[in-house]
């Protein structure tokens, strides 16, 4: 760490510290631990691609990042402490709204609806202006546009447009720039693309690494594609019925994947293990409220490689080498 | 801005159908009431000594069709009478035209419920939003309570009720009659003060009735809106709070503009228990007099007034949504 200081000196990149964050869900069949005891950090300046199966609890750490989580969700302990803005959990009502939008953007997994259907998407984004008290109401306009042409679109015609007079994809595309249009330094992008066909998807990703890397910014991108993760992030967290499951360099990890849970998401991705017929879907299904309940493994059910002592106890999540941690009972941690 | 014209311009020509057809079947109806009253009517002028012809003209003044016609000519005779706003004569108030009874009775109905569905819906629809944001706290409990309690309470029962406490229990306000009749009806202080005061308590009756189902409608549409992903999604983006309300009451509202333009079509129909209630000579109990004696050219008078009441009110609440909604403007 120490050595790398000085490189990064200049920047104002900002980095997020969550520590043993818990989110519930209260439902009829009782309460699901969405994130459970979650620890990381997010390091300023990198992208970091967030991944794992449907319901593995990736949108909720994300909105817990915001402290935005929805009823029935309650975040029931944790910290969430932004550089430069502080615990967004325990942070007043007013300097969380501020903080919001301006030092941290996002883009809704379910963007195609994230606009008021009644008003015109350019008095929208003078709404979110005047929120945060802009001075440059046309500079903000102005930005907007920008942002729109770079992705693609005719920036004329969408401001003037109603949510219902753009497609799904263009939608999603108009979240992406609401996100981005008052310059936060933090962006969290949760499955950007999923609307978008083959060719605006790269094409989003494309923007959004290429403005990452002009503004220096903090980027958060969850999907569950590790070939997007594979194509993008600095560092990948996988995510696993609520917890964390292994973290480290994107490189390193899909080269030497140790969680049996990671290796089995890269095996099910043929561009990245090499031609189709080697593709294999991980077997069994994500775990349930019995499963939590358990004491042991999470991911026990499903796990090739597991040992007795994997379901007595739930394995620790712990360092694993530098920059790199996994919870597993197997993992030698190597070098 | 041309296709809301096109619009609206096909609506009224729907409306203008609707109003025959509904024209139509109120003549029909009439005709083969048992004991047809027309026939009846002129059976009744014979009796009393008048010739053949002096009673055809009479019934044909009254009904605004000759009785001996056969049926396709008297149809055609009365739709145009009715094109000419000719609702023919009233058999109980002897000679006066219908026309003229409803044109009396309408403004004393018209006040009383405008005022009180405007003050009940205004009230009713913050007091929902208030009992929506807030549904998990005491207050908000209270506010939707206060709103079950007085949806629940009949109209009449409301009226006996305030009635009974203002003017007995209390007696600071008057009781009966639209106004004074010491007073000399003009524009002046004291007709008006008095046209007023006798005006609370009905105007209260109405308000007080009508609250509960403001505010229960309201507090379902903001619930439903506030679990809209743009909600959260402009609590994400930090807009402010005061913008967030702002949104979420111009899109709660929308599905109660048909409900406020029905009601205002309705109100022709008149308040009955109010207006009896309180002696109120509006359109409630001129239909209800019309139906007492059994006097049909007055009665479809009345009905036609509230089809034509419906039907406009239909119209521009389809204006209003097509001004108000982008998604309906195409
Ligand atoms: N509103 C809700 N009510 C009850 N349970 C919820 C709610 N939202 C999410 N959950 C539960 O929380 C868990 C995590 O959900 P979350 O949406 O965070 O998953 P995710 O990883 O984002 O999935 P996806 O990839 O499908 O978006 C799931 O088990 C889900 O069933
Ligand atoms: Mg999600």
């Amino acid at each position: 760490m120490s050595a790398e200081w000085p490189l990064k000196a200049n920047t104002k990149a900002v980095g997020i510290t969550i520590r043993d964050l818990e989110v519930v869900y209260s439902t009829g069949q009782g309460q699901v631990p969405a994130v459970n005891g979650v620890d990381l950090d997010i390091a300023g300046g990198q992208i970091t691609g967030i991944i794992g199966e449907s319901g593995s609890g990736k949108s909720t750490l994300a909105m817990a990042i915001m402290n935005a989580v929805p009823h029935p969700g309650r975040i029931v302990k944790g910290s969430v402490v932004v550089d430069g803005v502080g615990n967004m959990l325990t942070l007043d009502k007013e300097s969380q709204r501020r903080a919001r939008g301006r030092n941290l953007g996002f883009v809704f997994q379910a963007a195609q609806n994230s606009l008021n259907p009644l008003t015109r998407v350019g008095h929208q984004v003078l709404d979110l202006g005047r929120s945060h008290n802009v001075k440059d109401l046309r500079g903000l306009l102005r930005r907007a546009k920008e942002l729109l042409h770079r992705m693609g679109m005719d920036a004329d015609r969408v401001l003037t447009a109603y949510q219902h007079e753009l497609s799904g994809g263009m939608r999603q595309r108009v979240g992406i720039m609401f996100a981005l249009v008052l310059d936060a330094q933090v962006v969290i992008l949760d499955e950007p693309t999923t609307a978008l066909d083959m060719l605006s998807q790269a094409s989003v990703l494309e923007i959004v690494r290429s403005i990452h890397e002009e503004r220096d910014i903090t980027t958060i991108l969850i999907t569950h594609d590790m070939g997007v993760v594979a194509d993008l992030a600095d560092r990948v967290v996988v995510m696993y019925g609520g917890e964390l499951a292994e973290e480290g360099e994107t490189a390193e990890v899909l080269a030497h994947p140790a969680h049996p849970y990671t290796k089995g998401l890269i095996q099910a991705i043929p561009r990245i293990s090499g031609d189709l017929s080697q593709a294999v879907a991980l077997s069994g299904s994500p775990p349930d409220l019995k499963t939590f309940m358990q004491s042991g493994c999470l991911f026990y059910d499903r796990c090739p490689e597991r040992v007795a002592e994997c379901q007595v106890k739930r394995p620790p999540y712990e360092s694993a080498g530098p920059e790199r941690k996994v919870a597993c009972f197997r993992v030698m941690p190597h070098d | 801005m041309k296709n809301i014209l096109v619009r609206l311009a096909k609506r009224i020509f729907a409306g203008i159908i609707m109003v025959l057809v509904m024209a139509s079947f109120t003549f029909f109806l009439v005709r083969m009431m048992p004991g047809n009253p027309v026939s009846a009517k002129y059976n009744e002028l014979i009796m009393r000594g008048m010739t053949p012809v002096q009673a055809m003209d009479e019934v044909r003044v009254m009904y605004g069709f000759i009785p001996h016609q056969p049926l396709w000519q008297q149809y055609l005779h009365y739709l145009v009478q009715i094109l000419h706003l000719n609702l023919g004569t009233s058999i109980s108030y002897e000679g006066v035209p219908v026309l003229h009874i409803i044109l009396d009775a309408a403004p004393w109905t018209i006040i009383l419920v405008t005022t009180g569905l405007i003050a009940s819906f205004i009230v009713g629809v913050l007091a929902g939003v208030i009992a929506a944001v807030k549904r998990s706290s005491p207050t908000g409990n209270a506010i939707t309570l206060s709103g079950s309690i007085m949806h629940g309470i009949p109209q009449f029962v409301m009226g006996l009720f305030l009635a009974y406490v203002f003017t007995t229990l209390w007696a600071i306000l008057p009781f009966g009659a639209p106004y004074n009749a010491a007073l000399t009806p003009g524009f002046n202080g004291p007709f008006i003060s008095s046209l007023v005061r006798h005006a609370i308590l009905p105007v209260a009756t109405y308000a007080l009735s009508s609250y509960g189902g403001w505010l229960l409608t309201m507090k379902s549409s903001v619930i439903t809106v506030l679990g809209d992903d743009f909600i959260l999604a402009s609590e994400v983006r930090g807009i402010k709070a005061k913008t967030r309300v702002r949104y979420i009451a111009h899109n709660a509202i929308l599905p109660l503009f048909t409900i406020f333009a029905l009601s205002i079509g309705f109100m022709f129909g008149g308040s009955l228990f109010i207006e009896d209630i309180f002696d109120y000579p509006g359109l409630g109990n001129l239909l209800l007099h019309a139906i007492d004696a059994r006097d049909y050219p007055l009665m479809s008078g009345a009905f036609l007034l509230i089809t034509v009441a419906v039907i406009v009110a239909n119209i521009f609440a389809d204006f209003l949504y097509s001004v108000v909604d982008p998604r309906i403007r195409r």
